[in-house]
């Protein structure tokens, strides 16, 4: 299959959000190699690797937003919860011994682009104008305390 | 196979969801395509894109109406669920190696557009009225918004 390939419609303009879409993308290009190998073990430890880094963003992200007051909050939550579950599902069948990687890996690629492009695009502005407000309170801290609590 | 111009008729004013609905036409469309490139392939993998990326768009629009306190919600979700079971038959019939393409476009090609126009018709202006983010400046009204519901 074809590596996700980072294009300038993908930068949300927060740094901090890119890179972590970056980091999730390498896991899922790093999935992607190891899956034809069929080595399940190396496969399980990437997706584990991939499903643990994906929970932090989302947590982390979620807080941006609320932090922001962006009214769409919950939507976009339940969006992510949904995904959880998506995923949890293919999971399970994994440890099943069903080989699910080629399904599964078609299903991150198009979710995290149309995911980037549509949902996040949208809290853009206002988390954004939230982190501006927050530096310019001369509390530069912030941001990364709030890395440091959801990616230790 | 029938083919969704994106129209201005369409668009509900709210961007995130105007967003959503474009991306679910782009997928009727490459569904189409794909059909009539006689690519089974990448049929399914439009098919399975359509179907994940409209379940979710249900779970943005669930969590909107309950935010918003839309009293016909659970009607709504009513109809979102019939569509739910109706395509997870078609994700199954896919999967048991028929071709469901032509007739899940159809179904979709009809849906979609009476699901934009009178279901979400009926909710987005709920929306708008209590979620004042779409009138532009997005940090001004959402204060406003905030204001007006600790204070009014």
């Amino acid at each position: 299959m074809a590596h996700i390939k980072w294009t300038d419609d993908l930068n949300t303009s927060i740094q901090v959000i890119d890179g972590q879409h970056h980091r999730i993308v390498e896991y899922i290009n790093m999935l992607d190699d190891i899956s034809s190998s069929h080595e399940k073990d190396k496969v399980e430890k990437v997706l584990n690797e991939l499903v643990d880094y994906t929970l932090s963003h989302f947590a982390f992200e979620e807080s941006l937003m609320e932090d922001a007051g962006y009214s769409f909050i919950n939507g976009h939550k339940r969006v992510h919860q949904l995904f959880v579950k998506r995923v949890g599902d293919f999971l399970q069948r994994f440890k099943m011994g069903e080989d699910i990687v080629d399904e599964l890996l078609m299903m991150l690629k198009s979710w995290l682009i149309n995911h980037i492009r549509s949902d996040d695009n949208d809290y853009v502005a206002i988390v954004k104008s939230n982190m501006e407000n927050i530096n310019t309170a001369s509390n530069d801290g912030w941001l990364k305390k709030s890395v440091k609590k959801f990616f230790g | 196979m029938a083919y969704i111009k994106w129209i201005g008729d369409y668009a509900t004013g709210i961007n995130v969801i105007d967003s959503q609905h474009k991306r679910i036409v782009h997928y009727i469309n490459q569904l189409g395509d794909a059909q009539n490139m006689n690519e089974p392939e990448l049929t399914g993998e439009v098919l399975m894109n359509l179907v994940d990326y409209t379940l979710s768009h249900f779970a943005f629009e669930e969590s909107l109406m309950e935010d918003v306190g839309y009293d016909a919600a659970a009607i709504h979700i009513k109809t979102h669920d019939a569509f739910r079971e109706k395509i997870k038959n078609y994700k199954k019939r896919y999967k048991a190696g028929e071709d469901v393409a032509e007739e899940l476009n159809q179904l979709l090609n009809i849906w979609l557009v009476s699901h934009i126009q009178d279901d979400d018709g009926s909710y987005v202006p709920m929306v708008k009225e209590k979620i004042p983010e779409i009138n532009g400046d997005e940090t001004q009204s959402w204060i406003k918004y905030k204001i007006k519901q600790f204070f009014k």
